[in-house]
């Protein structure tokens, strides 16, 4: 998958943190115009990967290639970062904003102005281009913090949660944009905590757990093979339930959201499933069926880690 | 919901170790080097460096040297100088506080034996240093004293009888053998100033200088404080993945700071040249090379400051303790020929004294550029190591 259209290529990727070994060969290719989702618990390796990939933590093994360079500072920058807090001058305008970050990107002041330019078209940004960011609302800020990091076009771009914190207008908006840069050629490596944007956004997404990518693929076939079409049957509770409801449900092969006030199952006999509920006595707030989607498989790969812990430890 | 809101401010005073260390240890380091400098004034033991000087045959003040050179409030710098111009050329070099010129007896011409010599930035290290020899004199040589005063009688009462005469040997022999002593020695010391005559424009000199040194740490150190609300932001995360990124940061504030301190010690000395007549325009050239050190000086060890410091708490405690002990050791606040020895060497390392010395040198001593090079050589070597320092530690910062 390395080939000359790779926007990044990390190879066998290990990296420590002192003693404590945070990535364990990471193997990850994003092609020019594709969105990788890097989904992840907290701890998971999120942050360590996009770090190495940055040039900011040296692997202990592997190899990273950005656009054909090495993010080691040496050559021009092939990155473009969009940190998850806003990452811009508050008391400087969206324009002077822009023409800093650009500068800094190593563009010349001429280029800087087109690519400023090129950006308003793509995020449009004309009508408030001389607001003070710290004026704009939250979706906004967005906005510009995102743009601030493409005015050089780099081959690869990494977004680190980009649209936490914004209403659902803000977040279409800020989709639309992240969808037209993929159109322009960019490699996205999207970092998200949103199952449903990754679903949405990516064409293919990765499952790093305890520092390990242990699933990798578009989503609609990670899906297709962890579920093989199998539908997924939901229940919601108003409030935690006790140790034995819960572990009536779990002995039905219900496993539990991380809130543990939503319970999934996926398999053939769903719709047995109502009764099943009824006849435990339990009263939930809400069942309903649907397609499983990334969060189903990402509990059920948790759980299935869980089981491997336990079984590992026994 | 008070107690609550105490508790959370005294609980992030707490977990951040390094603010706590400051806040609790700068008021003590603070006190204990003001308490050094106020409590040598206030006990008469104001160390002055002075320059000592003698003309021919003026034998009789031999054993008055002996007791300025054993006196241990004066240090005495140097051999004994025979003219009195290398005596005042060391003065206006402010190698020394204050110098003394021993004329000896000078006959009826009413020329006092001693001759102190101030800087005219300095007019109390001329006092205090009069007034130390009249007590030495009284204290340890009251003949010396009597004598002197009956030469300066003598021509006005049309001369003494040979009684009076042995009555005044009697009791000059008295006083020099410790039987009897004299309260006052009167029309022993003159004083006068060297270098330039214009007095006013030395002490204004030294004041702006020390005026504007203290304003370019504080406004610097603020300013570079920026640093750290870019790494919390994540803008030095976005920096990282541009090739030399934390260099680019650290040299446009750099850049920006060092402006910013010319621009605040133009506006300074503009006023003391408008208001007090202070030669700026004509010293222009080294003058603007001496901001230019200091302002450089300045940045980088703001920079340098806030590179180390992890929190904006902890930066304003060290900021704090920096701009404080420069300033004071240094002679911002206090000049610093009115403080203890210890000190006065201690401050000859602050960014305070080298920009103090460098500017007297150029607007009111008038020297040569190359006389003000272990100045200048000492605020830009801060600069540069300091600077350099703050490029390291921002680059470190990133990497993780």
């Amino acid at each position: 998958m390395a080939g000359g259209d790779a926007a990044l290529t990390v190879r066998n990727l290990s990296a420590h943190y002192g003693s404590r070994q945070v990535l364990h060969g990471v193997d990850l290719c994003i092609q020019v115009g594709e969105i990788f989702g890097l989904l992840g618990r907290n701890g998971a390796g999120k942050t360590s990967l996009v770090r190495a990939i940055c040039g900011r933590l040296a692997p202990s093994a592997g190899s990273i290639s950005v656009g054909g360079n090495r993010p080691d500072g040496a050559s021009v920058p092939s990155i473009g970062l969009v940190p998850q807090d806003i990452a811009l001058y508050p008391a400087l305008t969206i324009q002077e904003n822009l023409e800093v970050f650009g500068r800094l990107s190593g563009l010349s002041r001429k280029a800087t102005r087109l690519a400023i330019e090129e950006a308003i078209d793509v995020a449009h940004l004309g009508e408030r281009l001389n607001d003070r960011v710290d004026h704009l609302s939250g979706g906004w800020k967005r906005r510009v913090n995102i743009v601030a990091a493409m005015l050089h076009k780099p081959a690869l771009l990494i977004l680190d949660e980009p649209t936490v914190g914004v209403d659902v207008d803000a977040r279409n908006a800020l989709h639309r944009m992240i969808q037209m840069l993929r159109r322009d050629g960019t490699g996205i490596l999207l970092v998200t905590h949103d199952l449903q944007q990754a679903e949405l956004l990516c064409d293919r997404v990765g499952i790093l757990l305890n520092g390990r990518l242990v699933l990798q693929g578009a989503p609609k076939m990670l899906l297709e093979t962890a579920f093989s079409g199998r539908g997924e049957f939901i229940i919601e509770f108003a409030e935690i339930l006790l140790d034995g409801q819960a572990r009536t449900l779990r002995d039905m092969g219900f496993m539990a959201n991380e809130n543990r006030l939503s319970w999934h199952l996926v398999g053939d006999r769903t719709l047995d499933c109502f009764a099943d509920v009824k006849r435990a006595g339990l009263d939930p707030r809400e069942m309903h069926f649907r397609q499983p989607g990334l969060d189903s498989l990402f509990l059920w790969l948790s759980q299935q880690q869980c089981e491997y812990a336990s079984e590992g430890v026994a | 919901m008070i107690i609550s809101m105490l508790r959370v401010m005294a609980l992030s005073l707490v977990r951040d170790r390094g603010a706590l260390v400051l806040s609790f240890l700068l008021p003590p380091a603070i006190f204990v080097i003001f308490a050094a400098i106020f409590s040598a004034t206030a006990n008469d033991e104001l160390p002055l460096k002075v320059a000592l000087g003698k003309g021919n045959n003026v034998e009789a003040w031999d054993r008055f040297e002996e007791v300025l050179r054993a006196e241990p409030s004066l240090r005495i710098v140097g051999a004994t100088a025979l003219d009195p111009k290398d005596v005042s050329r060391q003065v206006e070099q402010g190698t020394v506080d204050a110098g003394l010129f021993i004329r000896g007896e000078t006959g009826g011409d009413k020329v006092p034996p001693l001759l102190v010599l101030t800087e005219p930035g300095k007019p109390l290290a001329g006092g205090i240093l009069s007034g130390k020899i009249r007590s030495l004199i009284t204290a340890e040589m009251p003949d010396m004293a009597l004598s002197t005063t009956v030469l300066a009688i003598e021509p006005l009462i049309g001369g003494l009888t040979p009684a009076q005469t042995e009555r005044l040997e009697t009791a000059t022999a008295a006083l020099a053998t410790g039987d009897r002593n004299l309260d006052e020695a009167q029309d022993l010391v003159e004083t006068a100033f060297v270098g330039p005559q214009k007095r006013h424009n030395a002490a204004v000199t030294y004041c702006a200088g020390a005026v504007a040194i203290l304003f370019l740490l504080f406004s610097s150190m603020q300013s570079a404080a920026v640093l750290i609300d870019e790494r919390n932001s994540g803008i030095l995360d976005r920096i990282a993945v541009v090739p030399r990124g934390p260099e680019i940061v650290v040299h446009g504030k750099f850049l920006f700071l060092v402006a910013q301190g010319v621009i605040q010690a133009s506006l300074i000395f503009a006023t003391a040249a408008g208001f007090y007549g202070v030669d700026v325009i004509g010293n222009l050239g080294l003058w603007l090379l001496v901001t230019l050190a200091a302002s450089m000086a300045a940045a980088g060890l703001a920079l340098a400051a806030a590179a180390t410091c992890t929190t904006k708490q902890q930066a304003q405690a060290v900021t704090t303790f920096i701009v404080l002990v420069c300033s004071a050791v240094g002679g911002s606040m206090v000049p610093r020929f009115m403080m203890p020895l210890w000190l006065q060497d201690l401050g000859r390392f602050t960014p305070n004294a080298w920009a103090i010395e460098a500017y007297q040198g150029t607007l009111w001593r008038g020297e040569a550029l190359t006389e003000m090079l272990p100045e200048l050589g000492g605020l830009l070597g801060l600069a540069a190591l300091s600077t350099m320092y703050a490029v390291s530690v921002s680059k470190r910062r990133l990497r993780v």
